[in-house]
């Protein structure tokens, strides 16, 4: 539906921010160029309604403005939550979860993470799961009880597969 | 002025390649108004083509127009009376296409006319059928917020000035019933108290309201529509009350109107014999019920025991036969039909029944102790002194075997069963009658046969049985039962009554006439016409052994027959039926709570078991209103035929048939208009779920002085005057994932108009308009908006609204949007809400196009060969379009599409008159 109505009006206006069109080339960026600045998404978004600072309309508006540095620096895209209401009431068929994932894919490739993302991912590819710190006797313990296995080393295991397979072109670290 | 020119239309349909010069309009909105009157005003004959009942299309409906807040219906009501006063047009409304053959010059259109069930000509639109009729149903016209009758017309200027009944045909109860008593309609009745007319709309078709509300198998209920739903109406408790609440209230005595001469012989006054004699006597015929016993009654009188059939309303149905001027010879045993025609009657009615007991053909049968059935029943209601013994088998599944066990036990029997060899899905008898069976305490045997009687001394002492189990089906369609070897066990009894099935006498009356071998007469199923003429046959002697209201709907058939036999006209014509059975998907059951059918209160088991009195008490009024309440009204008239009483131009005819039209036009102008788009596509917007939830053009009906609030514009829920309105624009428009990528184009200007009407009905109602874009593209539509905004103080949001949720606390709706200008999330309380639905190509429009074999746009528009040079052009030479059929438009430009498609079209017509 989106080429057909780009095919049929020759004369269809662009924003013409480079930003824009670097996430239009992202993948799930397609339907950037659509928006119409309605504001259903945030009228929609469970995210805005628990918080002031999160507004999904303006952060597109942002990106079609070429803010390419406010936007990747910001942790705001990384607060969308993909329950995907906006994507499935947006009439001019704008998907801003996917958008959102492409500026996290940019913003990531250029090192820009927000510390708590980057801990919790760091904590995983050491521990394997994010809970290792708080894993303690007492849990042990009640696993035993349960007469599960107390041992949980298989972790470490899973780490290094995790890493031999998507880190570094597959070339174990 | 118009110009006089000479149609060049052929009528017969089979020939091609002459061109003709009429034009064809589809649609009488006001595109296809203002295309047929521009055609016609040059002097050419057009057929203006409209779906429903009235032209005028959504034009009527609207209350004021954009951006002059003209009064819609004051512009629009001349231009309704110039169409049907113009000699050249030709209106056909309640009618669409049905097909279309032919090239541009010579296109043979098939029509297919509803039946409207008003003569057109006749009525004169006075409305005094309206007020009559009983059913109401929700006004199409004010989108389903107001009420019409079944009969009516959908505004007060519709076009042309004459009612239309909506029936959608014979509903089930009617169809199935062999006496064809119109249950809807005196159910209907029913519901608004009319007890006189409801009991006089049971008495069209049978004499018994009171004796077939007791005995009758009712076949009605086995196919009612509610029974689909939950359970169906108990029909037949409902008429036995209608009988019941005459006899309280007291009959208006009746008059006999014999006003012919031809006299009628009945043979046999059993249901059949009398259902003949009543109907002929209505219609004014001397008839002689000749009757072999003491009185008149047959099997009702001798076979049905007097606990389901309590004598008094017997006799006092009978009389009323009788007060009609209907002669009962009883003691008369007719010996010749011939001598009857001899003694000067025109035609006879033989309905001598089947009281012959079949035999079970084993051996004991004649032993002392066995009886069958209908001696059995006949003894004992005939008062006699009857001995039963203790313990009594009864052979048989039919209601004559339920009436010989449950007899058996007043009789005094300790111990009753009743042996039926197929298994209690074949059981024949009425189920109520089975339960009742079983509660007073009789057993039924199943799959069980009887082999042999035993007897001592030629009295019986024992039966011996076989178990059976059940086969492939038989002819009848029952699965056969098969004996099951070394089955065999023994019963002692001490009496037993045979009760299955009976037989026409051999050597009775009828058998002057052509028979089968079993003695029935072979009649005509739909004429009951017999070998010899003037001679007709019905009820069980025809058909076997079956059930009264088989025998009563005979009695009918046969009455009808005679008539037409006596008045020399074919017996035949017209009576193979026709109508067309209302389907159960045709019947809306949604939002219609399950609801159990009223219990008919019964005397208690022990005292029943005691004596014949009345087991079934009959509804009180309460049980019976709300029992008829119940009733779905499947065909929505309900033929009650009140309309017909109150016309006094005889214009209703209930009779009529849909018709097939053909015309012969050269050019045809499609002006279709379109349908709102199905906003319950958004579920964030609770339309449908939440009342104060609406549509634009409900909003129109709401706030027009003809609408059903008379122009308050008020909640529906709780009939207040809104303080807050909130309208949501570009709802089914401009909707890449609904695929209606497309502007609707009015939606805009005509949101403008609607916030601008909720000020003018109260300044003090604060409005907001939800908006995306507002396009006020034409002259005067920006000063408009303009106007709107300063002067009336509509507030303007930009931003589309997320979802709307009910507030129950102050009883509102809360909106919920960002305001896109100032960057802010709002929720917002309205106290109700007006969504602008986006304009979508019509229904059927498809339907036009495959028989045109033309193209459609990927939206279902019409496509037009060129939108700038050839607007109004289709692909299809000789097809012109117009108005909303090829995109969405606004009045001034469907009208302005309506001349230029009419001036398209009478080029093709001129060339032909060259």
């Amino acid at each position: 539906m989106t080429e057909h109505v780009n095919t049929e009006l020759p004369a269809y206006h662009e924003p013409s921010s480079s930003f824009a069109k670097e996430i239009e080339l992202e993948p799930g960026g397609s339907g950037i160029m659509h928006c119409i600045q309605c504001g259903m998404c945030t009228a929609s978004c469970m995210v805005a309604n628990m918080t002031d600072r999160y507004r999904p309309r303006k952060l597109i508006q942002k990106i079609l403005l070429g803010k390419r540095e406010e936007v990747l620096t910001s942790e705001l895209p990384w607060l969308c939550m993909t329950c995907r209401l906006c994507e499935e009431r947006c009439q001019e068929d704008v998907d801003p979860t996917d958008i959102f994932t492409a500026v996290r894919e940019i913003a990531a490739r250029e090192g820009y993470i927000p510390a708590v993302f980057q801990n919790a991912i760091d904590k995983v590819l050491e521990d394997g799961w994010m809970l290792n710190d708080s894993y303690t006797d007492f849990e042990e313990d009640d696993r035993s009880d349960l007469g599960l296995d107390a041992d949980l080393g298989w972790n470490t295991e899973f780490v290094k597969k995790i890493k031999k397979r998507y880190f570094k072109g597959g070339i174990e670290v | 002025m118009t110009i006089e020119r000479q149609s060049k239309s052929v009528t017969d349909s089979t020939e091609h390649g002459i061109k003709s010069n009429e034009a064809l309009v589809v649609g009488g909105g006001v595109a296809g108004m203002q295309a047929a009157l521009d055609i016609a005003n040059q002097g050419f004959k057009v057929t203006l083509l409209e779906k429903s009942p009235s032209i005028g299309g959504r034009m009527a409906m609207i209350d004021k127009t954009f951006p002059t807040l003209d009064c819609s219906a004051c512009i629009l009501t001349p231009k309704l009376s110039e169409v049907s006063r113009h000699p050249n047009i030709d209106l056909i409304t309640y009618s669409e296409i049905k097909s279309v053959q032919g090239e541009t010059g010579d296109f043979r259109v098939r029509i297919h006319k509803k039946a409207r069930y008003v003569d057109e000509s006749k009525c004169s639109g006075c409305g005094d059928c309206v007020s009559v009729c009983p059913v109401e149903l929700p006004n199409e016209f004010d989108q389903g917020l107001g009420f019409r009758k079944a009969i009516y017309t959908p505004f007060p200027q519709a076009t042309p000035n004459v009612v239309t009944v909506d029936k959608k045909g014979e509903p089930s109860c009617r169809a199935t019933c062999p006496a064809e008593v119109n249950a809807q309609g005196f159910v209907t009745m029913m519901r608004h108290g009319k007890m006189k007319e409801a009991l006089e709309i049971v008495r069209r078709s049978i004499p018994f309201p009171g004796v077939l509300g007791r005995v009758c198998i009712s076949f009605c209920e086995a196919e009612c529509e509610r029974g689909m739903h939950d359970e169906s109406v108990s029909i037949r408790n409902l008429h036995r009350f209608l009988a019941d609440y005459e006899r309280a209230h007291g009959a208006a005595p009746v008059e006999a109107k014999i006003d012919k001469k031809e006299r009628v012989a009945v043979v046999g006054g059993g249901p059949g014999g009398i259902s003949c004699a009543y109907h002929l006597a209505r219609m004014g015929y001397p008839v002689t019920v000749f009757e072999a016993r003491e009185e008149a009654g047959g099997m009702l009188r001798y076979a049905i025991p007097e606990y389901r059939l309590p004598r008094d309303i017997l006799d006092e149905e009978i009389q009323r036969v009788v007060d009609m001027g209907v002669k009962i010879k009883t003691n008369t045993r007719v010996k010749s039909i011939h001598d009857l025609k001899e003694k000067g009657f025109r035609a006879v009615f033989v309905a001598t029944g089947t009281w012959q007991s079949n035999k079970l053909g084993i051996a004991g049968e004649e032993s002392e102790g066995v009886v069958h059935a209908i001696d059995f029943l006949e003894r004992v209601n005939k008062g006699k002194e009857v001995e039963i013994g203790e313990k009594v088998a009864v052979i048989g599944g039919g209601d004559a075997a339920i009436d010989s066990a449950r007899t058996a036990i007043r009789l005094g029997a300790k111990e009753v069963t009743l042996i039926y060899r197929r298994s209690h899905v074949e059981l024949p008898a009425i189920p109520s009658e089975v339960d009742d069976a079983k509660e007073e305490g009789i057993r039924i045997m199943l799959l069980t046969s009887p082999v042999e009687i035993l007897s001592s001394k030629g009295k019986i002492t024992g039966i011996r049985c076989m178990r059976m189990r059940l086969g492939e089906p038989d002819h009848s369609g029952r699965r056969r039962p098969v004996p099951i070897p070394n089955s065999e066990f023994t019963m002692a009894i001490d009496s037993m009554i045979i009760a299955i099935g009976q037989s026409a006498d051999p050597h009775g009356v009828q058998t002057e006439l052509d028979c089968s071998e079993w003695a029935t007469v072979k009649a005509d199923p739909i004429t009951l016409e017999t070998s010899i003429p003037g001679v007709f046959a019905g009820g069980d002697v025809v058909l076997g052994p079956l059930t009264v209201v088989k025998a009563v709907g005979h009695g009918k058939d046969a009455a009808l027959s005679i008539d037409r036999y006596i008045r020399g006209v074919d017996l035949k014509e017209g009576r193979i039926k026709e109508r067309h059975r209302v389907q159960s998907f045709e019947v809306d059951k949604t939002n219609i709570p399950f609801d159990n059918r009223a219990a008919m209160p019964k005397q208690a088991i022990n005292s029943r078991k005691r004596g014949f009195s009345e087991v079934e008490l009959g509804f009180n009024d309460a049980v019976a209103a709300a029992e008829a309440e119940r009733c779905l009204g499947c065909a929505n008239c309900c033929e009650c035929e009140q309309c017909v009483a109150a016309c006094t131009r005889e214009a209703i005819d209930h009779s009529m048939n849909d018709s097939v039209l053909d015309l012969h036009v050269g050019a045809i102008v499609l002006a279709t208009g379109y349908r709102l788009f199905d906003i319950t596509e958004y579920p964030q917007f609770g339309y449908g779920r939440l009342p104060n939830v609406i549509h634009a053009l409900e909003y129109e009906r709401l706030i027009n002085a003809a609408g059903p609030t008379h122009g308050h514009l008020v909640r529906l829920t709780d009939g207040k005057a809104p303080k807050s309105i909130g309208f949501i624009q570009c709802v089914g428009a401009r909707d890449v994932q609904k695929g209606v990528p497309y502007c609707s184009r009015v939606c805009c200007m005509y949101g403008i108009k609607n916030a601008v009407m909720a000020k003018e009905h109260n300044p003090d109602t604060e409005v907001t308009v939800y908006y995306a874009d507002i396009r006020a593209f034409g002259k005067g539509f920006e000063e408009f908006y303009e106007m709107a905004r300063t002067r009336f103080g509509v507030n303007f949001v930009r931003g589309r609204v997320a979802e709307v949720n009910p507030d129950k606390q102050t009883d509102s709706l809360s909106v919920r949007f960002e305001d896109t200008v100032k960057g802010e999330l709002h929720e917002v309380h309205h106290d109700l809400v007006v969504i602008s639905p986006g304009v979508q190509p019509p229904e059927g429009l498809a339907d036009i196009a495959v028989e045109l074999n033309m193209d459609l746009s990927e939206e279902g528009y019409v496509t037009v060969e060129d939108q700038v040079i050839r607007p109004v052009d289709t692909s299809i030479d000789g097809v012109f379009v117009c108005g909303c059929a090829d995109g969405p438009k606004d009045i001034p430009d469907s009208v302005s599409a309506g001349s230029a498609a009419a001036m398209r079209a009478t080029i093709i017509l001129s060339k032909v008159d060259e």
